[in-house]
């Protein structure tokens, strides 16, 4: 029961991370990544090999694999944030393809489409906790910062943003790495926590659901984006008595709050002591932050 | 390289030719990629193949209860996924999200009904196979073709010459304008999802025959999102052309480089095409306001 | 206030979500119970039980007959129900319902209703860790059936490694029960021959009916059709038969063109091609073979058993496969009849079936008290006769030792069994 909770608790923790960097990506800067499960694969596989076959200690593992997938980042980075935004999502996607055809293909280091086993168990819930705790807070001093701000224009305008001195392409490249960095990083963890990995959990349907968690909880809010990672990646598990209705059910959802409420759950509301305050103190919102981004 | 290498692309493309165009005409009017396409043609596909389970009906039958259901489909994903969407003038990343979701939804409804089961459409053709001189031709291919040639045709005829065509077009140039002309932007809209969902049909029942019917059929819309960008976003026209070109050049490498290192290759040309010829092929700009 | 109906809204489902546990713990008892209420009499469910199957696989329990005595002891049954090979899963969850339903008819396990509770792995490795630990843990099940895909069995073995529940599966790979030094890992079972028996019955026959030059096409993707791969080949070696690099084809999901894919293969005029890949996959290959003007046979795994045949449509004369069932055998023969059209995978049933069974037997002998001591029976298993063979297990390997085979082929679209063949 408690190896259950404790279970789920660690899964959802790996996937806040993911969806931490994502939120960067989607909800600040507004691209579309369909192969960020890709770099979630890197980090997984990266920091695995580089344990088991290079006999590194484990966080120097995940830092080196970590920084593999930034450098990879950067490459695919370069043309992603110069193009419009329907083709990031392609270029992403097809990148998810190549690099889920690549491990299929390289079977003497991946172990192909057997997948990689022997990866020593060391990631328990304290470690992930933690680690999605750090990563949250960082996203969120990332949105307050000057480049968080300046993801928000440019997110708004491009055009304007750079009228405005904003350095779209950099501002973009830093989002972007960033976001991969928290997904590398999520991967070392998932990796080290299930002991085995597969090439084929890391299509774009994983990034997608993501990307889904993300809109769930409130695009425009970092609070709603956890929130919506943690119901959204836990739900499946409350409805497993349902078999396979839990697709539909979970799907269905989505789509009532989409409908009925397209900001978000939470809209653009985040936790912090002074939204906190106004909530219980039922003050009415100053105009200006009720209008969501429609 | 020989011919049969480029038959079998020009085969191979010509379905993707249907998923794009699907796609591309959602793009086209609402510009959005409507991600719920592929799971449309794999519900569609299913909806034929249990309503004339074991009744002997040719293709065509099939073909018209599928579009008939893909339409259905599609209408039915409009309202429930895209309408209030359209009419709170979000932005088109909701439609994005909320078109994988609906084809999660689809998806999950196929399971439910044929997860457990291997499903297949009884042969249609009598000879598989057609032979020039020494290449190949399936015999579901061949017709594969000319049913989406005619289609094709038909949807470009209805779109550059009938007063619906213009209405489309109009919408699709810009909505809030051409509803102040009197157009009814909702009616339109549904129209467009009809008739994608039509193409979705079509496109299910091909595949359908080609790789047996399974829930994840679908995922092969992928391919259809890539012509339909390489094509040129919205453009009918280019998303054929790209869908064709995919096909070929998807073949020629897989019979050069084989699988896998084929799928690498095909991501770089697409990203070095894309760095050179971002409009894509047809060069339709699409402005966009994120 | 919008906002705040909102979090709470949010917090309520976090708190289902904790509560998830404590819910599904409650879950066996809330299911059986009506249940057995519907079914009173003897005679109810008697004649349609052992062969049907659960129709949609949200039916995790048929009714189940009550035995004379109280209690009942608890399984798992952990398969793929949604995703990729849910066909597979779905066939096995059958098969061991539909043995789980004789015993109970026939008076349970020591007086005790043997009751199976299927968690959905959707192939998904994350899932299967969570399903695994669902089943262990909060409903405590005495042993799980376990799944036929050896990803899935990979991704739990580790996790298994911590609990006392013995998981008799199908992975035909045998790392998903040998550990790195050799040893077994103690949950962990397979009850149907290695992917390396398979293979090298299936090279061993080619070879006997004297076929000399062989392609493979083979899904690089697919851990199954990998671990195929090298067993054929090696047996092929063994008798001084190499295949050319460029006759070895891999391909994979992305891969849409099968033609393009066997072209080499057609034009090198082989006598055989060897393809041990899924069944849809099967359907298109052996179309585009046929479409290209192959005239040679076609080798496949376990996955061109029927209903591949149905699927294809056409003559499939060409086709060779293995199976582990005997339809000669009048039982087998009578008990695939019966599912025929509701059961896809109808080998998948009877290992499913006779997996079950097995566990009856090694429950009766060790009990459910020591699970060290159900461990060992597992693994001592010894002459079983099931459906599939006889069974004996090698305690070392946690895999059945010597277990026969039966190849096939068809005539047309009837399957025709040609012989049995030792591991």
């Amino acid at each position: 029961m408690s190896a259950l909770i404790s279970n789920v608790l660690t899964q959802v923790f790996i996937t806040l991370i993911a969806v931490a960097g994502v939120y960067v990506l989607t909800g600040l800067t507004g691209m579309f990544s369909l192969g960020q499960a890709a770099f979630m694969a890197i980090g997984a596989y990266a920091s695995g090999l580089l344990v088991i076959r290079a006999h590194l200690p484990i966080p120097l593992a995940m830092l080196l694999a970590v920084l593999l997938a930034t450098v990879v980042g950067y490459l695919i980075g370069y043309p992603v944030v110069r193009l419009r935004r329907d083709y990031i999502s392609l270029v992403t996607l097809g990148f998810g393809e190549a690099i889920a055809a690549l491990l299929n293909r390289m079977t003497t280091l991946t172990g192909g489409a057997s997948g990689l086993t022997g990866i020593p168990r060391t990631v328990g819930l304290g470690i992930t906790a933690v680690s999605a705790v750090i990563a949250i807070a960082l996203v969120a001093s990332f949105k307050t910062s000057k480049y968080g701000r300046q993801c928000i224009a440019l997110r708004g305008d491009p055009l304007a943003a750079q009228a405005m001195g904003i350095n779209v392409t950099r501002v973009k490249m830093i989002a972007f790495l960033l976001s991969v960095a928290l997904t590398a990083y999520s991967g070392c963890l998932y990796a080290f926590y299930m002991s085995y990995v597969d090439p084929s959990g890391f299509g774009w349907k994983k990034s997608a659901d993501w990307v889904i968690m993300v809109f769930f909880g409130g695009v425009n809010s970092l609070t709603g984006s956890t929130i919506g990672a943690f119901v959204l990646s836990g739900l499946p598990q409350v409805l497993r008595s349902l078999q396979n209705y839990r697709y539909v059910i979970y799907a269905v959802l989505v789509l009532i709050i989409l409908n009925f409420k397209p900001s978000g759950l939470l809209g653009e509301w985040e936790l912090t002591p002074r939204n906190v305050k106004r909530l219980f103190a039922g003050k009415k919102k100053p105009a200006g932050e009720n209008k969501e981004e429609v | 390289m020989s011919l049969q290498i480029l038959i079998n692309g020009i085969a191979t493309g010509s379905i993707y030719a249907l998923i794009a165009t699907g796609f591309a005409l959602i793009f086209n009017v609402l510009k959005f990629s409507n991600f719920s396409h592929g799971a449309t043609m794999t519900a569609s596909a299913f909806v034929a193949y249990f309503l004339l389970e074991g009744r002997g009906l040719g293709l065509v039958p099939t073909l018209l209860v599928a579009a008939a259901a893909g339409a259905l489909i599609a209408l039915v994903g409009e309202f429930v996924g895209f309408r209030r969407i359209l009419l709170n003038h979000s932005s088109a990343t909701y439609f994005f999200v909320s078109s994988i979701t609906l084809g999660t939804l689809y998806e999950g409804l196929v399971t439910i009904k044929a997860g457990s089961n291997f499903f297949n459409f009884p042969r249609f053709f009598s000879t598989p196979t057609i032979n020039i001189g020494q290449q190949v031709i399936s015999t579901s291919d061949v017709v594969m073709f000319c049913i989406s040639m005619v289609a094709l045709l038909i949807l470009a005829f209805i779109i550059q010459k009938t007063r619906l065509g213009r209405a489309l077009r109009a919408i699709s140039f810009d909505r809030d304008t051409a509803q102040l002309m009197g157009i009814n932007s909702t009616r339109i809209i549904q129209l467009t999802f009809v008739i994608s969902g039509v193409l979705a049909g079509i496109a299910g029942v091909f595949l359908g025959i080609k790789y047996t019917l399974y829930p994840t059929l679908g995922s092969l819309v992928v391919k259809g999102f890539i012509a339909s960008v390489i094509g040129g976003l919205g453009s009918l026209t280019g998303a054929v052309i790209g869908a064709v070109l995919l096909g070929v050049v998807e073949t020629i490498l897989l019979s050069l480089l084989g699988s896998g290192y084929s799928t690498i290759a095909t991501f770089g040309i697409m990203l070095v095409f894309l760095l050179f010829r971002p409009q894509g092929i047809a060069g339709s700009n699409v402005q966009e306001k994120a | 206030m919008k906002k705040l109906i909102a979090l709470l809204i949010a917090l309520v489902m976090v708190f289902s979500l904790a509560a998830c546990g404590s819910s599904g713990s409650s879950e066996p008892t809330a299911e059986t119970e009506p249940e057995q209420e519907q079914a009173p009499a003897e005679e109810s469910g008697e004649t349609e039980e052992p062969a049907e199957p659960a129709e949609e696989s949200g039916e995790t329990e048929e009714p189940a007959e009550p035995a004379e005595e109280g209690g009942e002891i608890l399984i798992g049954c952990l398969q793929d129900i949604t995703g990729a090979t849910s066909t597979l899963g779905s066939s096995v969850q059958a098969g061991a319902q539909a043995a789980v339903d004789e015993i109970n008819a026939n008076g349970g396990i020591g007086g005790k209703t043997l009751v199976m509770k299927t968690y959905d792995t959707k192939g998904d490795v994350t899932e299967a860790v969570n399903a695994f630990i669902t089943a262990v843990t909060v409903d405590q099940v005495a042993l799980i059936v376990g799944p036929p895909v050896a990803n899935i069995a990979n991704a739990i073995k580790e996790t298994a490694e911590g609990y006392d529940v013995p998981v008799m599966g199908f992975a035909l790979d045998p790392t998903c029960q040998i550990k790195e030094d050799g040893t077994a890992y103690k949950n962990m079972f397979c009850f149907q021959p290695s992917a390396t028996a398979q293979g090298t019955i299936m090279a061993a026959y080619a070879l006997q009916n004297g076929l000399k030059t062989f392609g493979i096409l083979y899904n690089q993707e697919n851990s199954y059709s990998v671990s195929l791969l090298a067993p054929f080949t090696d047996r092929l070696a063994e008798d001084n038969i190499t295949i050319d690099e460029k006759l070895i084809v891999p391909y994979g999901a992305a891969d849409t063109d099968y033609k393009t894919l066997l072209q080499p293969i057609v034009s090198a005029g082989v006598d055989a091609i060897y393809c041990p890949n899924y069944t849809q996959q099967l359907v298109a290959i052996e179309q585009a073979a046929a479409d290209l003007g192959y005239q040679g046979k076609i080798i496949t795994g376990l996955d061109g058993a029927p209903n591949f045949n149905e699927l294809y449509g056409a003559d499939c004369s060409n086709v060779y496969y293995i199976n582990n069932i005997n339809t000669d055998d009048p039982d087998t023969a009578e008990m695939a009849a019966a599912v025929e059209g509701q059961v896809s995978a109808v080998n998948k049933y009877f290992l499913g079936y006779d997996v079950v069974m097995i566990a009856k037997q090694c429950i009766e002998t060790a009990g459910l008290d020591d699970p060290a001591a159900l461990r060992d029976a597992i693994a001592n298993v010894s002459g079983f006769e099931g459906l599939t063979g006889t069974i004996t297990m090698d305690p070392a390997t946690h895999m059945p030792g010597n277990m026969a085979m039966f190849m096939y082929t068809y005539d047309n679209q009837t399957p025709v069994m040609l012989g049995e063949f030792a591991g």
